[in-house]
């Protein structure tokens, strides 16, 4: 990474590390992830549960909690490490450089504040001075740009629908236009064409505003609506990461391939398969790469080494031994 | 059905949501809409109300004298058979003496009236104190939690046995005189606990609620969580307790100063509840005497505890019976 790149990115993630320290050790639940994000480009990130995908929304946030400690690794937004930053730091940071649409399935909004002063109170504890007609006229604008009616200002959260709800949401997300948005799965618990209709507000806004947006899940289907690289987790690592037409219609890491071949096609009709196994302990990891305990294709060195990371083809990068010095430089993201 | 026109299917997606705009209620419409919802929270507040305001308007224009011992005069006739006007206790009530008198001929009516301004304030004071000390240290060691929490939990749990009544016996004991204030304070000080309790673990769930996370992911301090997110959500709760805490300071008042250990120099309703048990109201039949105090105790109490309930039902819509 050189300097030039952090700041065209505005946000640079190395070799971040996030462990939950338990009595029998510590839970590796993001080892070592790397990935960069420009302005404007839309990531998703996939994986199954307890891949480590909302512990990495939660360490961008810097929200994590104990028993989670970033063990290392930086987080730079903006060309500066979050990591060094005091609480303070971090608080102003967030919704003015970096915002988080919540899960869907949450009741993410306060049952008794009105809509309106719900979006000020992120203005105001961010000293944005403004007068109250100067307010009423941003929480309009916002509103509306997200798809909403102005006059869902002054409604309460239980007056609303959850997928106005979850518009409201973004309006808060995007309301000081920050330079990344972190989208926890936020179509959760919301029907398929709210789902459809809450991810296109949210692509349309952040095209709009011009920030990068991080979306966290497991609906390829959406994914492939909205982003433009995907990002494959597997037990705390990313293990393939690329263009999303390219992930799709040519996965070279095998844990792709079959996370592929497990989704529904309706052109086609044929026998979905699963991937066998499950998922790796994170207390113990197995040896070499994680992977190959239910890994198909799995050789005697997957069971030593880790695979290292291949850029296999432009924008492309898989973490497995099956591709050698042949297909792919090994690159440090 | 051939070549059946497939756009019609595909869904139809508004660009933004209609918001119903309901009709603009008239005022009296929403007023009495809102008593209808809460009968009791409404019949509650009249009946409170109508005792503040007998206590507040009595003691505004009824002269204090009135209360004091040896007020009433009447004119009797003596043994040589001349007019004299004599201290006049034990009087029937009259349209002089409205409540008649009592023992040491002082007008029972002006003596409720001041004695339950007197509860009232003390009610007034000892609530505040317990309630404000009740909730502070039910919000610091809820939502900042350690050893501060610790320390909270085991004060509050080992006070909360020692029973207020007999902790007031002893202190009042060892005080030489109390006044309605000294007394407030007194009980304020130690009915804490409850309070501190129920406010801790209100707020130990509500601080985990997703909007609490969420409005942190957005950058928003402790302290303007606490006064934007949590404080709006535990007002109905601190409501009732403070109304419990009045109730229960103005019962511990009058218990205590009915053993005579209360402010002895002002007019309370627990003194005079003192005054007429010891000079045997009840046997010599004189129930002007020991019937008003009753009577205002007893429809305060009702009416603060209907207001609870009230306050209750908004706070818990599961005892809501209508929406």
């Amino acid at each position: 990474m050189t300097i030039a790149t952090a700041v065209h990115s505005p946000l640079v993630v190395k070799d971040l590390k996030v462990y939950y320290h338990t009595r029998r050790g510590p839970v590796k639940a993001v080892d070592g992830v790397s990935f960069e994000l420009h302005r404007g480009e839309r990531l998703g990130l996939v994986g199954e549960s307890g891949s480590g995908k909302s512990t990495i929304a939660l360490a961008l946030m810097m929200a994590h909690k104990e028993p989670a400690r970033i063990e290392g690794g930086s987080i730079i937004l903006n060309g500066s490490n979050v990591l060094d930053d005091n609480s303070e730091q971090v608080r102003l940071r967030r919704l003015s450089e970096i915002a988080m649409v919540p899960q869907g399935a949450l009741n993410s909004l306060n049952p008794v504040m009105r809509i309106r002063d719900q979006v000020i109170d992120g203005l105001k504890d961010h000293n944005v001075n403004m007068s109250d007609g100067e307010f009423a006229n941003r929480v309009a604008e916002l509103l509306e740009s997200v798809g909403l009616h102005r006059d869902v200002a002054s409604r309460f959260p239980h007056e609303l629908s959850g997928g106005m709800k979850q518009r409201v949401s973004i309006a808060i997300a995007i309301s000081m236009n920050p330079s990344v948005i972190v989208a926890d799965e936020p179509t959760s618990a919301l029907d398929v064409v709210v789902q459809k209709q809450v991810v296109q507000t949210l692509r349309d806004v952040q095209e709009r505003i011009g920030a990068a947006a991080i979306m966290i899940g497991h609906d390829m289907g959406l994914m492939a609506q909205f982003a433009s690289r995907i990002g494959i987790m597997y037990g705390g690592k990313i293990v393939e990461i690329g263009p999303v037409s390219h992930i799709f219609k040519n996965p070279k890491h095998p844990y792709t391939r079959l996370l592929i071949s497990s989704l529904p096609d309706t052109r086609s009709k044929r026998r979905l398969e699963g991937i066998p196994g499950l998922p790796p302990s994170l207390l113990r990891p197995p040896p070499g790469c994680i992977f190959h305990t239910r890994c198909p294709d799995a050789m005697d060195i997957c069971r030593q080494e880790i695979p290292p990371t291949r850029e296999i083809d432009a924008l492309r990068y898989a973490a497995c031994h099956l591709y050698g010095d042949d297909d792919g430089k090994v690159v440090d993201l | 059905m051939a070549n059946m026109d497939t756009t019609a299917l595909e869904p139809q997606l508004p660009s933004s949501y209609d918001v119903t705009v309901f009709e603009e209620e008239t005022r009296w419409v929403k007023v009495s809409g809102a008593i209808r919802r809460n009968v009791l929270l409404f019949a509650g507040s009249l009946l409170i109300l109508a005792i503040v305001l007998f206590a507040v308007a009595g003691s505004l224009i009824i002269d204090e004298k009135r209360t004091e011992v040896g007020f009433a005069h009447a004119e009797r006739e003596t043994a040589d058979g001349s007019i004299k006007e004599v201290v006049a206790p034990r009087l029937k009530p009259s349209g002089e003496f409205w409540f008649g008198t009592d023992q040491f001929a002082r007008d029972i009516f002006a003596y409720v009236a001041y004695g339950t301004l007197g509860t009232l304030w003390m009610g007034l004071i000892a609530g505040i104190i317990g309630i404000g000390i009740g909730t502070l240290l039910g919000f610091i060691g809820g939502y900042f939690g350690g050893w501060l929490d610790a320390v909270i939990v085991v004060l509050s749990d080992a006070l909360i046995t020692i029973p207020g009544l007999m902790l007031l016996i002893t202190i009042s004991a060892y005080l030489d005189q109390l006044t309605v204030e000294q007394l407030g304070i007194l009980i304020g000080v130690i009915s804490w606990m409850g309070t501190t309790r129920v406010v801790r673990a209100q707020v130990l769930t509500l601080k985990n609620r997703a909007y609490v996370e969420v409005s942190k992911f957005n950058g928003q301090g402790d302290m303007e969580i606490v006064v934007s997110e949590l404080i709006p959500n535990l007002a109905p709760f601190i409501a009732a307790a403070f109304v419990g805490a009045v109730a229960g300071a103005i019962l511990l008042s009058i218990g205590l100063s009915a053993l005579g250990l209360g402010p002895q120099n002002e007019p309370s309703l627990g003194l005079m509840a003192f005054w007429f048990i010891r000079f045997g109201a009840v046997p010599q039949g004189m129930w002007w005497w020991f019937g008003p105090p009753i009577v205002v105790i007893a429809i305060f109490i009702v009416g603060l505890f209907m207001v609870t309930a009230g306050l209750d039902q908004i706070a818990n819509p599961r005892l809501r019976t209508s929406v």
